[in-house]
This record gives structure tokens, C-alpha cells and sequence, in this order.
């Protein structure tokens, strides 16, 4: 094949790039993707499995720094889903602030919680359960459950269950999250791109700045992008920086599963 | 299922918390008869504290809040409010079991895990300093860049003879200080009695307490019924106050010492 048709190759992969990354942008832009999907199912257990009236999900927005409900589940529940409260207000922003599940119910006929979103969803809880979303790597939301069916008050068990719903929904947004990054980390890197001009063939080393640019923007809110921008580069090393770069990773290996050793130990479960 | 914290000290499970010689010999009348905690400070280090609540019976003798520039904390003298009613809770508890004692009240909320954990920190570091026998934690920092730090901090308070008691976190990944050896680490049984505590043999969480249906002080002079770890560590910290005045200068392995020498028998069913 000649230089010419190559060149001509690669000028269609790369529009057909264009559009699929185009698309795949859009869609993840709509609320109806997959996460979501997941997150309200975990909502819907929630209100199954605890036989609640209500449960619901809150996640942070960091541009704003407020905590946004995202999703609802049961009848009184829906009301709230868009609602924005401060990550430091409230019963659920405690719980986010401090990262300790909690179970609250009336103690007198004026429940001290949940006011300000009860009056802008109608429905006032007598009883609640605030848990917060979050791994290894930070808190990112809180789970609310209200009211148990029988109307009882929340006891330990229930409690237990609200924080295995919430680990699920920590993992499915976890994982939505690289997605939504994946995409947009396509769609900047191709605008760069794009916005060279075409006549320049592109070295190796640009293309790899160029996306490592890229890749760079992400790594602000999600350190496995750095870690993945990295892991990446090494393999443009030459053989002798390859083997540096192995001996370095191998103590760092070692050293990391030291300290694994000694925080499983402690963390024991 | 119970949260992998409570388990070991409720129900049937509870059992298998044996006890060993000498522990269970000493009497609570010897660990902390006759005192009320008078002569010591208590830190609560939570949302605030609500210095008007009866609950807190006028014992509120200072309260800061963490102001953070940057990397920079500030402590800022508080006029002595809770926004959330969580602080005041863990107060009012400690209140009823050691009225003597003074209480100080540092409020850390912050936005995000790093804000947090510095004001966290910094709220640490001023109860240690201002003189507190007992800090009560409710509330602990999953950020890995603070971990020595937190260590230094929490050896730091052993060394002063200054008791951390922090209530063990139910979520997955790193807590701190909350799973240190130096920190009386608490969870709640199922129990609902506040004069009942047991001791697991079995670490990182030593103790449960009382932290199912309790009947607390809330904001805005209120109370309500709540459930968690956060509510059975003040129950400990009131216990270990008393020890602490009764036996003045102990240190914080004496005090776990007689916390657990004094905790109830598992094989007692009640």
C-alpha cells in the first residue's frame, strides 16, 4: 500500500474516532446512563430489604461543593431527587463531614432533622438513616433511608444494611466515573488534535504529550488517571530506563505490601 | 447481621468475649465510686457544642471552631452553637455520667476528606494543648497523606497523659485515628442500657457501648432517639472521666486497664 493511502486510512479512523467519541460524550452526559441505572436499583433494594418508606441518594458535586440528590425510591421519596444541600448541613452532611453512619428518630413531636428538605418535599421523616458513600480513596455521597414501614425506630441491623447498600453504590460510581472520564479523556485529546495543524506529521513524543495533557486535566479529581498516564509513559522507555524504572517499582512493591501487612493486621475485620 | 464492629458484643456472639484472671476482680466502686468527674476537662471534638442545652448543664467552659486557609488552620474562638446536634448529643451523654467535669467543645465540619482531616487535625492538637483529660472523637479522617500525622498525634496524647476515645468507623478503607492502639476504640452493642459496657480481648475495637436507641440532647434544646458507633464512644468517655478523677494521674493503658477490669460480664445475660 502506498504512503498516500495510509496517510488516507488514517484521516478516516480518525473522523470515525471523532464520531464515536462524539456520541459516546452525549450519551454519557444523559442521566439515564448505566451509574444512575444502578444507583437507583440499589435505592429500590434499600426500601425493599429495610421495608422503609423512602430512600435516597446524595452525591457531591465538586463544583459546587454541595451534595445533590440523585436518585429516589418509594413514594415519599421522588420529591427530593435534584434538591442541593450544604455538605456540611444537616443530618446528612454530618454524615458526609464525618463518615459515621447514623440512625435518627423522633424523640419528641418535633423532629430536629430533615427540615429544610421537608419543606420543600412535603414529607416530614420521623425517623432516618444517614450513611455515608465512600472507599479508600474518600467520602463522595450519603444514602439516606426514611421511616421503617412497621414503624419502628431503625436498629442496628438496619443500620448494617444501609452501609452494604452504600458500598454498592460506592462501587457502581466508582466505576461510571472512569467511564465518563474515558470519554471525555478521548474527546480532549482528538480536540487537541484537531486543532493542530494537518499538514504537521505528529512524532511519537507529541502524540504522547499530547495526550498525557489530556490525561492530566483528570487526574485532579481521580488519582488512578495519573497512575494510569504513567504506567503508560514507561513504555516509551529505553531498555536502560526500563530496568531503573522495574528495580524502582519492585521496592515500592515491597515497601507498599510492608505496610498492606501491618494495616491488615491493624484493620482486621 | 450487625455492623462488623457491634458484632462481637451483641447477641449470642457476645459470649465469646471470655474473660481472664484478674479482670472482672475489680469493683466499679473502686475504679470510680464517689467522684463526678469534678477537676477534669472533657474535649468533644464534633459539630459543635450547644452551650445553652440543660443537658450540657452550663458545663460548656470553652468552645473553638477550625477555620481553614489553605493548608493553614486557625483556631477561632466559638460562642458555643451545634448545627447539627451531633456535638451536643456526645456532650450530654458525657454530662450525665461525670457532671463534674468541665467540657470543652472544638467543631471541625468541613466540606471535603483533606479540609476535614487538617481541621480534624488541628481540633486534635488544642484539646491535647487546652488541658483535656478525655478527648471524645466521633468521628475520624480516611485520608492516607495524614496518617503519620495523626499517629504523631495520637502518640503525642499518650505521652501527655491525655485520653483519646474514638468511635470505630462501620465504613471500609483506612480510619484514623480510630483503629490506633493508643485510642480506646468503641463500638455499640446491642444492649439498651447506658451503665453496660463489655470488653473485646480481640482488637482493634476494645469496647462496646451503649449506642442503640439512646435518648440524647439534639439542637435547639431538643432531644432524639438515635442509633451508632458515635453515640456509644460517649459513654466511655464519661466512664473513663470518672476513673480519671477518682484516680488522678493514672495514665491512659491504666485507665483502659480498669475500663476493661470493670466492663460487664458477657456471660451474664441481661
Amino acid at each position: 500500500m502506498s504512503r498516500g493511502g495510509a496517510d488516507a486510512d488514517v484521516g478516516s479512523a480518525l473522523l470515525v474516532l471523532r464520531g464515536v467519541v462524539g456520541r459516546l460524550a452525549a450519551a454519557t452526559r444523559l442521566e439515564s446512563g448505566t451509574g444512575t441505572i444502578v444507583l437507583r436499583s440499589v435505592v429500590q433494594a434499600a426500601v425493599a430489604l429495610i421495608r422503609a418508606e423512602a430512600a435516597s441518594i446524595a452525591l457531591l458535586d465538586p463544583a459546587t461543593g454541595r451534595l445533590v440528590f440523585r436518585v429516589a425510591a418509594g413514594e415519599q421519596g421522588d420529591a427530593v431527587v435534584g434538591l442541593a444541600i450544604g455538605s456540611d448541613e444537616g443530618v446528612a452532611g454530618y454524615v458526609f463531614s464525618s463518615g459515621q453512619p447514623l440512625a435518627l428518630g423522633e424523640a419528641d413531636a418535633d423532629p430536629r432533622f430533615g427540615r429544610g428538605a421537608a419543606e420543600q418535599t412535603g414529607y416530614v421523616p420521623r425517623s432516618l438513616i444517614a450513611v455515608p458513600l465512600g472507599d479508600d480513596s474518600g467520602t463522595i455521597g450519603v444514602l439516606e433511608v426514611l421511616d421503617r414501614r412497621d414503624g419502628e425506630p431503625f436498629d442496628l441491623r438496619d443500620l448494617e444494611a444501609a452501609t452494604v447498600f452504600a458500598r454498592q453504590a460506592t462501587a457502581a460510581i466508582r466505576a461510571t466515573q472512569l467511564d465518563r472520564d474515558a470519554a471525555s479523556l478521548l474527546a480532549s485529546a482528538l480536540a487537541s488534535l484537531a486543532a493542530l495543524d494537518e499538514g504537521q506529521p505528529l512524532s511519537a513524543t507529541d502524540t504522547a504529550a499530547l495526550v498525557s495533557a489530556a490525561t492530566s486535566e483528570l487526574s485532579a479529581s481521580d488519582p488512578t488517571w495519573a497512575l494510569a498516564d504513567a504506567i503508560s509513559r514507561i513504555r516509551d522507555a529505553d531498555p536502560g530506563q526500563l530496568e531503573l524504572v522495574l528495580d524502582i517499582l519492585d521496592s515500592l512493591a515491597r515497601s507498599t505490601e510492608r505496610r498492606a501487612t501491618t494495616r491488615r493486621r491493624v484493620g482486621r475485620r | 447481621m450487625l455492623p462488623a464492629w457491634s458484632e462481637p458484643f451483641s447477641g449470642p456472639a457476645r459470649a465469646r468475649l471470655a474473660r481472664q484472671r484478674p479482670f472482672g476482680t475489680v469493683a466499679r466502686a473502686e475504679a470510680f465510686g464517689g467522684t463526678d468527674g469534678s477537676g477534669l476537662r472533657v474535649a468533644v471534638v464534633d459539630s459543635g457544642v450547644e452551650a445553652t442545652h440543660p443537658a450540657v448543664g452550663g458545663r460548656l467552659v470553652e468552645s473553638v471552631r477550625v477555620e481553614l486557609s489553605g493548608d493553614d488552620a486557625a483556631i477561632v474562638v466559638d460562642e458555643g452553637t451545634d448545627v447539627v446536634g451531633h456535638g451536643t448529643a456526645a456532650a450530654g451523654i458525657i454530662h450525665a455520667i461525670a457532671p463534674g467535669a468541665e467540657l470543652l467543645s472544638a467543631r471541625v465540619l468541613g466540606p471535603d476528606n483533606r479540609a476535614k482531616g487538617l481541621a480534624f487535625l488541628a481540633a486534635l492538637e488544642w484539646a491535647i494543648e487546652t488541658g483535656a483529660s478525655v478527648v471524645n472523637l466521633s468521628l475520624s479522617s480516611k485520608s492516607e497523606a495524614l496518617y503519620a500525622d495523626f499517629h504523631a498525634l495520637a502518640d503525642r496524647a499518650y505521652f501527655s497523659n491525655v485520653l483519646l476515645v474514638s468511635a470505630a468507623n462501620n465504613v471500609p478503607g483506612p480510619s484514623y485515628p480510630s483503629l490506633f492502639a493508643a485510642v480506646v476504640s468503641v463500638a455499640a452493642h446491642d444492649v439498651r442500657d447506658p451503665e453496660v459496657w463489655f470488653y473485646n480481648p480481640s482488637p482493634p475495637v476494645e469496647f462496646g457501648a451503649c449506642g442503640l436507641d439512646v435518648d440524647v440532647a439534639w439542637r435547639g434544646g431538643g432531644r432524639m432517639r438515635v442509633t451508632g458507633n458515635s453515640f456509644a464512644a460517649p459513654h466511655l468517655s464519661g466512664i473513663a472521666t470518672l476513673i480519671r478523677a477518682r484516680h488522678r494521674g493514672i495514665s491512659p493503658f491504666e485507665t483502659k486497664a480498669l475500663l476493661a477490669a470493670t466492663a460487664d460480664d458477657p456471660g451474664e445475660s441481661r
